[in-house]
């Protein structure tokens, strides 16, 4: 058991990260869809504030999910036991 | 800017169904067949509808032909997720049928149902391909449709009052409808150009809007019906 | 293995361990419903829309109908285990995941439903590219999508220590699943903190924004003018109704697992107790919002609404909406409130019946308002197609087929939740009664 968990096989660290990565590039997809939605709403004099708001609520949200994920992915790994 | 806008006497409409007839060779406005029309799928976009009153013998009939009305204030534009339909340069509800998801949400958020959809795949007979309107796009299955106030003219009416040097006139610029009607009951003009007949047609006290208390400040007035 | 059969929580494990034919036949015959669907949905998508039932007057019909149902129904997880958890209620423990799953599960399903609604889907992704946050639609898109990362997040990570658990004690296929989950969780008193600490957040986060979802789900028929469908208590009784129907299937779905599972020491009656007086206040509550929905309606007496409620109350859509009434209120009041009908059987019938009556309610709210347009059009009455029926069959069926999968790969009750229950939530109960209790004042005269 002991051995077992010291190594972890290369490959679940890979899609681990792989995951963690993941969590985050739908946060920053997210960001680049919202910011384009509001560059089109302003583009097309379309309902500017509204976009805005909305937007400001959404962001936020998202974020905290993706920085919970991390927390406990990160907060667990470090805090295995030493030996 | 001029204001678009359609008055119709429903005094002089006998509901003869010219303007339907004539919207549809002018847009290339699909013919559905029988049965698709009877499941609700006609596509007219100018469409009459009849309001009866009173009990046999003594009923009253009353035709409305209804266009798009091109709300100033219209509730489709404001939910289609896409901007696929919006209030264009002018003043006219515009439709991209290239742009448009077919989700349907304007149908249903425009109380005048002035909208129809393509439920199946546009088919013209042979004979009517040859007739087509090249200004016109022919849609494709899947999307939004409704009457433009034929937009395509006022783009060439313009282009040609351009070439001409001069100022739109009245008779540039007439919708399918409004042309083709035999007893005149469309007026179509300017609401705002005191020249165009609509204006002093609007302000007559038989003038009316439909559902005007919804506020989506429609461009299409009508004119009471009297009895004689 | 041996030391895990000796284990008081090894029915948890069992389904995981022990193969069953019954299973396989299960997903075999779910598979065959989602294949004729998945027919029938390629049919869609090479003729249109041609092949539903809906016309132009008529246009949103089953999917849209489908997509509140579900999306309804996925409310019952996240927020029933956010709350209970939120406020302690010691009888959660074998209820919370199973909660949650549902959520995650039908918010898939239902999230897709208005891709099959669309007349070109082949487009979707205008709505990225195009989109304006203006349109109510827009406001699903980005609630849903929330909603849906927020809900897997609160469904996994609660799960972690389990996940750890089938790591260390089981030797699966699926280990490395496992391992990669678990994050290298061993308990330790840092992890159990950080853990704590995340849920505390999430199970916070995630009420506004499941309470939000509804609403905005309502609001796509709020937002327009329609007649029946223009009112401002559309978004709390979506959410009501939302709620009640996610605490019905849930009972279901515990019902359901209790017999598959054999898990009747787990979920005891006690449970389901619980649980139906919570079906029991939002069935009063649902009746309240119907209630005062129609009678400012009737009392107003404007034409056009009285065309809508009078076409539900005595014309076409009056047998749906009766049924409707009495599957949402007359059977769950009736079966909940007395103590001989309020029996398992009892709970999963009215369950059944409360299902069956949101349905019908999601149907009676949008077809009524569309079939009676302002003006007086001719429209066709709306009947649904094979093509439709077959697809909510494959909603259901996807529902079910995904559930059993995952209570294939991980256990259905939260084992750590129910071994901390033991292990600490009893004392701490006892210490949480007595902090609420008035402490027994001795006062200073008396003690000299």
């Amino acid at each position: 058991m002991e051995e077992r968990k010291k190594v972890t096989p290369m490959y679940i660290l890979f899609l681990q990260v792989f995951s963690i990565s993941i969590i985050w590039l739908l946060f920053i997809s997210v960001n680049f869809w919202i910011i384009n939605l509001i560059s089109l709403s302003r583009y097309l004099q379309d309902a500017q504030n509204a976009t805005l708001v909305i937007s400001i609520v959404i962001l936020p949200l998202f974020g905290l999910l993706a920085g919970i994920l991390t927390y406990v992915f990160v907060g667990l790994r470090k805090g295995r036991n030493p030996n | 800017m001029a204001k678009w806008g359609m008055v119709i006497d429903l005094n002089k409409c006998t509901g003869c169904g010219s303007c339907v007839n004539s919207c549809r060779m002018e847009n290339n406005v699909p013919n559905v067949g029988d049965k698709a029309a009877q499941a609700g799928r006609a596509m007219d976009w100018m469409q009459i509808i009849t309001e009866y009153e009173g009990e046999y013998p003594n009923i009253r009939i009353t035709h409305i032909p209804r266009p798009c009305f091109q709300c100033d204030n219209p509730p489709c534009t404001k939910v289609c997720p896409v901007y696929a339909t919006f209030l264009n340069e002018d003043g006219l509800v515009g439709q991209v049928y290239n742009r448009c998801i077919g989700c349907r949400f304007c149908m249903v958020a425009c109380p005048y149902s002035a909208k129809t959809f393509n439920y199946s795949k546009p088919d013209f007979p042979e004979a009517y391909e040859k007739t087509l309107n090249p200004d016109v796009t022919r849609r494709m299955n899947g999307v939004v449709e409704k009457c433009s106030f034929c937009h395509h003219r006022l783009a060439i009416a313009k282009d040609v009052a351009r070439f001409e040097e001069r100022d739109l006139r009245e008779e540039d610029y007439q919708p399918a409808c409004a042309e083709s009607c035999p007893t005149n009951a469309i007026t179509f003009g300017d609401l705002d150009n005191s020249d165009h007949s609509v204006t002093h047609l609007k302000h007559s006290n038989r003038a009316f809007r439909l559902e005007e208390e919804l506020g989506t400040e429609p461009k299409v007035y009508y004119l009471r019906k009297e009895d004689r | 293995m041996n030391d895990l059969r000796k284990d008081p929580d090894y029915p948890l494990y069992r389904p995981i361990l022990e193969s069953d034919r019954r299973f396989y036949w299960a997903v075999g015959f779910l598979s065959v419903i989602i294949l004729w669907a998945l027919v029938m949905y390629i049919r869609q998508l090479i003729y249109g829309l041609e092949v539903t039932g809906l016309n132009n007057t008529v246009s949103w019909g089953f999917y849209i109908i489908n997509f509140v149902f579900f999306i309804g129904i996925s409310h019952a997880g996240t927020l029933i285990s956010a709350i209970l958890r939120l406020s302690q209620a010691e009888w959660r423990r074998p209820i919370t995941r199973m909660a949650e799953v549902i959520t995650a599960i039908v918010l898939i399903i239902g999230g897709l439903h208005p891709i099959l609604d669309l007349g070109r889907p082949d487009r979707v992704l205008n709505v990225f590219l195009y989109g304006r946050l203006q349109s109510p639609l827009l406001w699903d898109v980005t609630a849903i999508g929330l909603y849906f990362t927020a809900s897997t997040v609160y469904l996994y990570v609660p799960m972690i220590p389990d996940i750890a658990l089938l790591r260390d004690r089981t030797n699966t296929k699926l280990k490395w699943l496992y391992t990669f989950l678990s994050w290298g969780y061993q308990g330790t008193e840092r992890q159990k903190h950080i853990l704590n600490r995340a849920i505390t957040i999430l199970m916070v986060a995630v009420i506004p924004i499941a309470v939000s979802v509804h609403t905005v789900i309502s609001y796509i028929f709020s937002m327009t003018l329609q007649s029946g469908w223009h009112s401002t208590i559309f978004g709390p009784y979506f959410v009501t109704g939302a709620i009640f129907s996610g605490t019905a299937t849930l009972l279901v779905v515990m019902i359901a697992f209790r017999k598959l599972f054999h898990l009747e020491n787990y979920l005891k009656e006690i449970h389901f107790q619980y649980m139906g007086m919570l079906l029991l206040v939002f069935s009063l509550f649902w009746t309240y919002f119907t209630f005062s929905e129609f009678l400012t309606g009737v009392y107003g007496n404007e034409p056009q609404e009285m065309d809508v409620i009078l076409y539900k109350f005595t014309g076409p859509y009056a047998p749906y909406f009766w049924t409707m009434v009495v599957c949402n209120f007359l059977i769950p009041v009736v079966v909940l409130s007395f103590k001989k009908l309020k029996t398992i059987p009892g709970i999963l019938f009215a369950s059944f019946a409360v299902i069956i009556g949101m349905w019908l309610e999601r149907l009676t709210i949008i077809i009524p308002s569309l079939a009676n347009p302002r003006l007086p059009i001719i429209s066709a009455p709306y009947i649904p197609s094979m093509t439709e029926w077959a697809l909510f069959a494959g909603g259901i069926a996807v529902f079910c087929l995904l559930f059993l999968i995952f209570a294939k790969i991980f256990p259905i009750i939260s084992i750590w939740e129910i071994k901390e229950g033991r292990e600490e939530g009893l004392d701490e109960a006892k210490e949480r009664l007595d902090s609420y209790l008035p402490d027994i004042i001795v006062s200073e005269e008396e003690a000299t």
